[in-house]
Formats: structure tokens, C-alpha cells, sequence
């Protein structure tokens, strides 16, 4: 285990088992995340980028299957574990920030309460009055007024809430954060500021993290690397300045163009024509062949293999690594 | 806090439009009945010309009708619910008398059910789809099916005519003159097979409510966040599910206890048990309307009022409603 | 896209039975109950042929328990107890279902248009149903009966008119909702008249809860007719249960099957009823839990 990376991912398939069906949610996928990293895991919604975040979690509602070749973090096998060893692990090595920030406390209990099980969770033996200062100094780093502990969920804003989740995701110092679309919710200036509070944040605890995000402006704005999904399936993965500036897979140029901050010169904002495949059979061949413009004949039947240019990797038939 | 006394001042405020309506309904069915309205409210059935005369201008029955109205409500506020023929006594006397009686039964029976019925429900909801909470639940529609009055038959002749553990009828042993402890462990003797029936009634309205409440929260968004957490599950069931989960079985508590009270009335019938019950039997093959009306707005006025206490305690449980 | 999507809805009616049953069949509950409803309906319109005596004529021997001859045994006055509950049944279901099916027209008209139309009349409308909903309609319905007579007419009427305020907030919401829809919005803007977009798409596509909701109503029309009966407010002229329970009370410590078998059954027709609610609610909304589960975020 040796030259394990910090995170390994490989072949992770997730489906869920409907009545009648099964969706292919995320499909194949692997990808090796390094200590300090900030990577973006970027994708519409339905792409499976959620998906995969409460996979990697273990938190998957019991109609789904998770299975994969490789799940490792930080030197250990986090594939199969055992409820208690899970409920170990989360929080103390991982923890996560969900996207809805105003469902994600308990509406009827304080803040402070909610704060205080999470600390006993995983070290029982903490006074109410030390895990107060404690906390107290924690909400000082995110700038929270310590008030905020003494309040209701229903009282703060959605920005304040914000910052009360990822403070509850810091208790613990973990060593990875999964931000799950933390900042789609919030209003452009408070989103600025919630992305240079993170950025701030990861350097100063020393933290991993992966943000997931439709919005490839927030990957650019604070990620190193980007991974970019595409219905279940990783399309390409790198260094930011490689994947965003310089894209090989058509479905990431698309992307790229879309966005208003990130297209080169005066060209126009093009959005994608199609919509998303039919994720119970998914295609045999590439899964963005039907809304691609440079597609090949071959491309409809035979599934890309991944193409290695150094640590920028892309899935296409027109790159050959 | 001044969200909360705010709150308690505009529910209070918002009750009063329906005792006003309940009111409204029993002017009109005074009127509406075959008769005379001052024969009615004096209570005898052939009342004399001067007794009508007074009657009727005590009541103003003699002035136009929206001035009659006015002059009902205030009465009827003022709690003048005019006389019982039967009993030849104020109707507000007769009932005073007895409303202790049918409360007891009533709210002890509610308690009971929404205590048990949220235990029940928490504890099937641990065994989902399995044999106990299949049981569990065809046994509430059955419960739910069951005549109030039927059941306490049923009772009756299981308990005490066959294995005579508990008596048939009464509050209290007449013969005996008990005080003390001893009167209060004799009226719980009495009270069990009443008590039991109603809240095998009402049980089947919190379990199900608070069946499906539980298995709603539990995919709720805070719920994994404790999870993720790496709460313990028992932990985030105790503590986070059921308090939420109980919320809505909190709201229908004063609604439900217009049908307890419903039941009760029959039940009340069944064992004897000196409460409004028997009042409104007496009352009903007499005809003795008037005091048919007075029951009707008197218990409609009890459950406005406890539906606002039970709007108090659950904003105090739920901190949101204080500040819609 | 949407505009189109749901016209097609409200038009494919045929298929739509189908479909319904399809769902309907996915509650064991609400199949149970449907099969229980068949056999009293078919008890109710045969009940000549199938009760084995008159169920006024008292020649039999008075009191006798069950036998072969008298399979629920006699009363106190020596009628047949399973006659009796026969020609019960009748009595039973026209209150559940003319009852209970006034309360829904009732209530789906109130509540269409109070929600559809909204303002001063749709709050007037809404803190009396709020009323009616707190107080218990059973002792409404008691006084009405008792003063104003206790024909079994009058008895069904009476039920109707006091239940009907939750099916009109039912009705309220689901207008309410739909009166923000596109395919409402279009139609109101290409000039369709209210009545007609009440008619034609209101009430047909926010009828379901107001339907499930009714079948449960039934069964609380049987327990309200029962009642009134075991006080002594039944119709006169007509054998129901509650009336049997009734008038087998004094005798009931000697002949527990006079008043065992009357209540076995209305706990029979009432849970039938709940059954089909439940059923109808699989049917109506098939993804219910889901739904449940938007309606509380």
C-alpha cells in the first residue's frame, strides 16, 4: 500500500433497484485523489456526482447496490466495513456538507444540542461547558457569532446555515470534507464569500477535499483538479488549468463554453442540445454519442477506454494516449 | 418570548368566530324547530301566557330577528343557556354537575391513547413489514371500526359478568361511604373498563398518524446528516425521529378529542357513569331540546379551548410556529 | 411541454380504468375490502332469498342461542338474529353510500369554488369548515334527528349535511394547487369561462383525495347510524344493527349473541370501507409515500 494515493476510487458502480428496473447511476468509475487535494467533481444534475458523494459515505438509501474494484482512503480499505467501523470513520476521517442546508438540522432542537451529539458521537466524555468554548472558538474561525449555538435552524439564513453545517463538519478534524453543492442554493455574493471561507478553511485544517458542483465557474474559482461526470460516467479528469483550458472531450468543451466567465474571446454561449440518456439501459457505446457533434460511427457501439495524457485522463475515441 | 405571547393572544382571538358560529347554529335550529322559541327555552311544556310574555321579552323574542341574535349571544356568552324542562333547573347547573365527570373520562382516555399509541408506533415501526406491525395494523382499522358503545358492551360482559373483576356501572360505590384514598382507588375501580374503552378507540387515530410521521422523518434530510455524523442509530431514533415524529400526533390531539368526547357520551351510557352522557339520553327522549342545545354548546366550547391548549404545547414543542 | 403533457391526462379516460385497477390491486387491504363490500351487496339485494325467516315474526322461541335452525340464535322476542342482520345490511349500506356520497357532492362544489375563486367568501368558507371539522358532528346530527324526526331519510340527510366540510378541504386544496397550473393558466387565457374550466378540468383532476376520503366517510356513516340507533333514534319502521344492540341490551349477560353479532358486523362493513380507502389511495397516487414525503419538505 505503499504508493496508495491518499483517496483511490476504482470501478465504482452504483445502481438502484426500482420496482421493476434498475438504474445504472454511476457506472465504472475511478479516480485517485492526493493529500491537499481540492477536487471538483463537476456534472448536470442526474450525472450521478450526488451519488457517488453518498457512496463514498456509505449513506445510500437501502434500494441501493454499491460495488467496486478499489476503495481505499488514507492507507485503509473503506469498502467493506462493518456498521461500527463505518460509524467510526464518518465524521472522524470524512465528513460531509450537504446540499440543502436549511433541512440539514433537526428543526426542533437548538443548535448547540445538534452540535453537542456530534461531539459525543465519537468522544463521549466532553462537559456540556467545554465543548461550549470549544465550539465558541470553532464558529469564531468560520465567522459565526456565538449566539448562532443558543438558536434554531429556522432562524438563520441560508448562508449562516451554511456555515453552521460546515462548522459541525470541522468538530471532528477530519481528514477529507465532501462539500455536495453547497453553494448552489445561495445568492452570488454570498456564494463568493462561502468559496474563498472554504478555500481559506482547507488550507488551514490541512484538509482533502472533493466539491461537487454543476457549475463549472465554482470549480475554477477553488479546485486544483477537476473531475467532469456525464450520466454516470467520469468523461475526464485533471488538473484544472489542463481540463478547463485546454478540454479534450467534447462534452467538457460544451461545458466550458456554456459558461458566461469561462469562454474564450466574444464567442457565444452555446448550451448542449439533448438531454440526459436513459440510465436503466444504458448504451453500449459512448454515453455521450446522441447529443455529441463530433461523434464517430464508431463511437454509437464501442465504449471509449480511458486514454492517459500524464495526469490529465479523458474518455473519447478521437484522443489516443 | 413576546413571539410566543404574540402567538397565544392571536389563537385565542382566532377561536372566537367559531363559538360565535357554534352559537349561530344553535339560534337557528331554535328557530327552525317545530314550536314555539319561548316554549322551548322556558323549558315547560305547556308554559303560561305570562311565563311566554316574560320569557319573551327576557330573550327579546318579541323584536325583529337579528335583534333576537344579538341578545342570544350575549346570554349564551354570559353562559345563560335558558331552562331543562325535565329537570326544571338552569341548563348551565345541570351541566356544571356533571361536565367533571365526562372530562375525566375523556382527557384521562386521551392521554392514554396518545401515549400508547405513539409507544406502539415506535416500536412497529422497528419491525417495518414484518409479522408484529401487520398485526398491529389490521388490528387498528378493526379498532377504528368498532362502535364505541359495542365495545364497551363487549367489555362488560367479558369482565365483569363473566369474570367479574370490575364493576358495571357507576363512578363510585354507593353503598359504601368512602373517603380519602379509599373514594379515589373506588373511582379508578369504575374508571377502568370506561377508560379502556375509549382509549382502544382513540389509540388506532395516534398510531397511525404516528406510524406514518415516523417513517416520513426518518428520510429526512437531518436524519442522514446525523448519520453521516456517526450518531448511533438508536440515539437519532430517540432523539431526533421521535420528536419530530410526534408533532403531528400533537396537532390532532384537540381534534380528536371532539371524537373522544363523541365516544364518550355512548360509553357513559353504557356503564351508568354520571357524566353529560346520561344528560343528553334523559335529554333526548324527553325532547328536551333546549337542553339538548346547551350540551352541544357547552362541549363545543371545551374543545375550542382545548384545541387551544393543545396549540400552546405544541408550539412550545415546535419552535417554528412561534414566529409564522 | 407541460401544458401538453397534462392535457393528454385528462383525456385518456379509458385507459385510465385500467390503470386504476392495475394500482388498485397493488393494496391486499384494499382488495379485502372490496371482495367484503361485494358479498354485503349482495347480501342487501338478496336478502329474502338468503335470510332464512321473516326477521319481524316472532314465532320462534325467545332467546335461544345459536343453532342449526338459528344460526346467531333468537332475540327476546324470538326473531331470527341472522334474519335480522340480513335485512340489516340494507339498512346499513344505503346510509353509507347516500350519506356519504351527498357529503362528497356537497363538499367537492363548496370546495372547488372557494378554492378556485378564493378571496373574502373562500375565508368565510374555510373558518366553517375549520368549525365543523374541531366539533364533533355526532351530536349536531343527535339534535337535528332528535328534534326534527328520525326517519332513515332524514338520518341520511342529516349525515350528509354535517360531514361534508372534509371533503371540501380537500377539494379546496387540490383547486388551489391546480388553479397555478399551466394547462388551468392556458385555459383561462384563451378565454374558457370559469365554470366551464371548474367542470372540465378543476373537479376531474382534483377529485381523488375528496373519493378515497369518501369511501372512509362510509364506513363513519354506518358507526353514526348505529349510534344514533343504539339511542334509541334509529328509524322505527326498519331493522338495522345499531337498533338490534339496542333492544338486546337488557338481555345481553344471558344472550351474548344478540348484541355480539350485530357489532361483528358493523365492524365488518365499517373496516371493509377503510380497506377501500386504503386502496383507493394506492390507486389514486401510487408513489404515496413519496408524495408524502414532498408534501412535508
Amino acid at each position: 500500500m505503499l504508493n496508495m494515493p491518499f483517496m483511490r476510487l476504482k470501478k465504482v458502480d452504483i445502481s438502484y433497484k426500482l420496482e421493476n428496473a434498475s438504474v445504472k447511476a454511476v457506472r465504472s468509475f475511478s479516480c485517485d485523489i492526493e493529500k491537499g487535494d481540492i477536487v471538483g467533481i463537476v456534472g448536470e444534475s442526474g450525472s450521478g456526482k450526488s451519488t457517488l458523494a453518498l457512496g463514498i459515505m456509505r449513506l445510500l438509501p437501502p434500494n441501493a447496490l454499491l460495488s467496486a474494484e478499489i476503495m481505499s482512503f488514507d492507507g485503509k480499505n473503506i469498502l467493506n466495513l462493518n456498521q461500527d467501523e463505518l460509524r467510526r470513520i464518518r465524521w472522524k476521517e470524512i465528513s460531509i456538507v450537504f446540499q440543502k442546508a436549511m433541512n440539514a438540522l433537526s428543526p426542533v432542537h437548538k443548535i448547540f444540542t445538534q452540535m453537542y451529539d456530534v461531539i459525543t458521537a465519537h468522544s463521549s466524555d466532553i462537559p456540556k461547558g467545554r465543548a461550549y468554548k470549544m465550539l465558541t472558538e470553532l464558529f469564531g474561525k468560520i465567522n459565526l457569532p456565538s449566539k448562532v449555538l443558543n438558536m434554531y435552524p429556522h432562524e438563520l439564513s441560508g448562508g449562516m446555515m451554511q456555515r453552521v453545517m460546515i462548522a459541525m463538519s470541522l468538530i471532528h478534524n477530519p481528514k477529507m470534507i465532501i462539500f455536495d453543492e453547497v453553494t448552489t442554493a445561495l445568492d452570488v455574493i454570498t456564494q463568493g464569500q462561502l468559496l474563498d471561507e472554504i478555500k481559506r478553511l482547507v488550507k488551514e485544517f490541512g484538509l482533502t477535499a472533493i466539491i461537487i458542483t454543476h457549475d463549472i465557474g465554482v470549480v475554477n474559482e477553488v479546485c486544483n483538479k477537476v473531475a467532469v461526470m456525464y450520466a454516470g460516467e467520469l468523461l475526464e479528469y485533471g488538473r484544472v488549468k489542463d481540463v478547463i483550458f485546454s478540454p479534450l472531450h467534447p462534452y467538457t468543451k460544451a461545458l466550458v463554453k456554456s459558461h458566461p466567465d469561462l469562454r474564450i474571446g466574444n464567442e457565444l454561449i452555446k448550451g448542449i442540445p439533448g438531454s440526459l440518456p436513459d440510465l436503466t439501459y444504458p448504451s453500449k457505446g459512448c454515453i455521450f454519442y446522441p447529443r455529441c457533434d463530433v461523434r464517430l460511427d464508431l463511437c454509437k457501439d464501442v465504449k471509449p477506454k480511458i486514454s492517459v495524457l500524464g495526469d490529465h485522463i479523458v474518455k473519447c475515441h478521437r484522443i489516443q494516449g | 418570548m413576546s413571539g410566543f405571547i404574540r402567538f397565544i393572544i392571536r389563537r385565542t382571538i382566532s377561536i372566537v368566530p367559531m363559538v360565535l358560529l357554534i352559537v349561530l347554529i344553535n339560534f337557528f335550529i331554535i328557530h327552525l324547530a317545530p314550536g314555539n322559541p319561548a316554549q322551548i327555552i322556558s323549558g315547560l311544556e305547556q308554559p303560561s301566557r305570562e311565563v311566554i310574555k316574560a320569557l319573551e321579552h327576557r330573550y327579546g323574542l318579541d323584536k325583529p330577528l337579528v335583534v333576537q341574535l344579538g341578545i342570544y349571544f350575549k346570554n349564551a356568552l354570559k353562559g345563560d343557556l335558558g331552562y331543562s324542562y325535565i329537570y326544571s333547573e338552569p341548563v348551565i347547573d345541570l351541566i356544571k354537575e356533571r361536565i367533571g365527570a365526562t372530562l375525566l373520562l375523556t382527557l384521562t382516555s386521551a392521554i392514554l391513547a396518545f401515549v400508547s399509541g405513539t409507544f406502539l408506533a415506535a416500536w412497529s415501526s422497528r419491525y417495518k413489514k414484518g409479522i408484529l406491525d401487520s398485526i398491529l395494523s389490521i388490528l387498528s382499522y378493526v379498532l377504528y371500526a368498532m362502535p364505541s358503545f359495542w365495545l364497551a358492551l363487549i367489555l362488560i360482559l367479558i369482565f365483569s359478568s363473566n369474570l367479574r373483576w370490575f364493576p358495571t356501572a357507576g363512578m363510585f360505590n354507593v353503598r359504601l361511604s368512602l373517603h380519602g384514598f379509599a373514594r379515589f382507588g373506588d373511582i379508578l375501580y369504575h374508571l377502568f373498563l370506561p377508560v379502556l374503552t375509549l382509549t382502544l378507540i382513540q389509540i388506532p387515530v395516534y398510531f397511525r398518524v404516528t406510524r406514518s410521521s415516523i417513517f416520513q422523518v426518518s428520510r429526512d434530510e437531518y436524519i442522514l446528516t446525523m448519520t453521516a455524523a456517526g450518531l448511533e442509530r438508536k440515539k437519532i431514533f430517540n432523539k431526533y425521529v421521535l420528536k419530530n415524529a410526534i408533532l403531528p400526533s400533537v396537532t390532532i390531539f384537540g381534534l380528536t378529542l371532539g371524537y373522544a368526547i363523541t365516544g364518550a357520551a355512548l360509553v357513559e351510557i353504557v356503564f351508568a357513569w354520571p357524566g353529560m352522557g346520561r344528560l343528553m339520553l334523559d335529554a333526548v327522549f324527553k325532547r328536551d331540546y333546549n337542553l339538548l342545545l346547551g350540551i352541544y354548546f357547552v362541549l363545543a366550547v371545551c374543545i375550542c379551548i382545548a384545541i387551544l391548549l393543545t396549540d400552546i404545547f405544541y408550539a412550545i414543542l415546535d419552535p417554528r410556529i412561534r414566529y409564522k | 411541454m407541460e401544458v401538453q403533457t397534462e392535457v393528454i391526462v385528462t383525456r385518456r379516460k379509458g385507459k385510465n380504468i385500467i390503470k386504476f385497477w392495475h394500482n388498485y390491486r397493488q393494496s391486499l387491504y384494499g382488495l379485502i375490502g372490496f371482495v367484503i363490500l361485494l358479498l354485503f351487496i349482495v347480501v342487501a339485494v338478496f336478502a329474502p332469498i338468503i335470510s332464512p325467516y321473516d326477521p319481524h315474526a316472532m314465532k320462534g322461541e325467545v332467546l335461544l342461542s345459536p343453532s342449526i335452525s338459528h344460526p346467531m340464535g333468537t332475540d327476546h322476542l324470538g326473531r331470527d338474529v341472522f334474519s335480522r342482520i340480513v335485512y340489516g345490511t340494507r339498512v346499513s349500506l344505503s346510509v353509507g353510500f347516500i350519506a356519504a356520497g351527498l357529503s362528497a357532492i356537497i363538499g367537492i362544489f363548496i370546495g372547488s369554488f372557494s378554492g378556485y375563486y378564493g378571496g373574502i367568501v373562500d375565508e368565510i368558507v374555510d373558518k366553517i369548515v375549520d368549525t365543523f371539522l374541531m366539533i364533533p358532528a355526532f351530536f349536531l346530527i343527535l339534535i337535528i334527528v332528535a328534534i326534527f324526526g328520525n326517519s332513515i331519510f332524514y338520518i341520511m340527510l342529516v349525515i350528509g349535511l354535517t360531514t361534508w366540510p372534509q371533503n371540501a378541504r380537500l377539494m379546496r386544496a387540490q383547486a388551489l394547487s391546480l388553479r397555478e397550473r399551466t394547462f388551468i393558466m392556458v385555459a383561462r387565457a384563451t378565454g374558457e369561462s370559469s365554470i366551464r374550466i371548474l367542470f372540465t378540468h378543476i373537479i376531474p383532476n382534483g377529485v381523488y383525495p375528496v373519493l378515497a376520503n369518501t369511501a372512509l366517510q362510509m364506513g363513519g356513516a354506518i358507526l353514526t347510524e348505529a349510534a344514533l340507533s343504539f339511542l334509541g333514534l334509529g328509524d322505527p319502521n326498519l331493522v338495522s344493527w345499531g337498533k338490534m344492540i339496542y333492544q338486546a341490551r337488557p338481555y345481553m349477560t344471558f344472550a351474548w349473541w344478540t348484541v355480539v353479532f350485530p357489532g361483528i358486523f358493523i365492524v365488518l362493513a365499517v373496516v371493509s370501507f377503510s380497506f377501500i380507502g386504503d386502496g383507493l389511495q394506492y390507486a389514486f397516487n401510487p408513489k404515496l409515500s413519496v408524495k408524502q414525503k414532498e408534501v412535508s419538505a
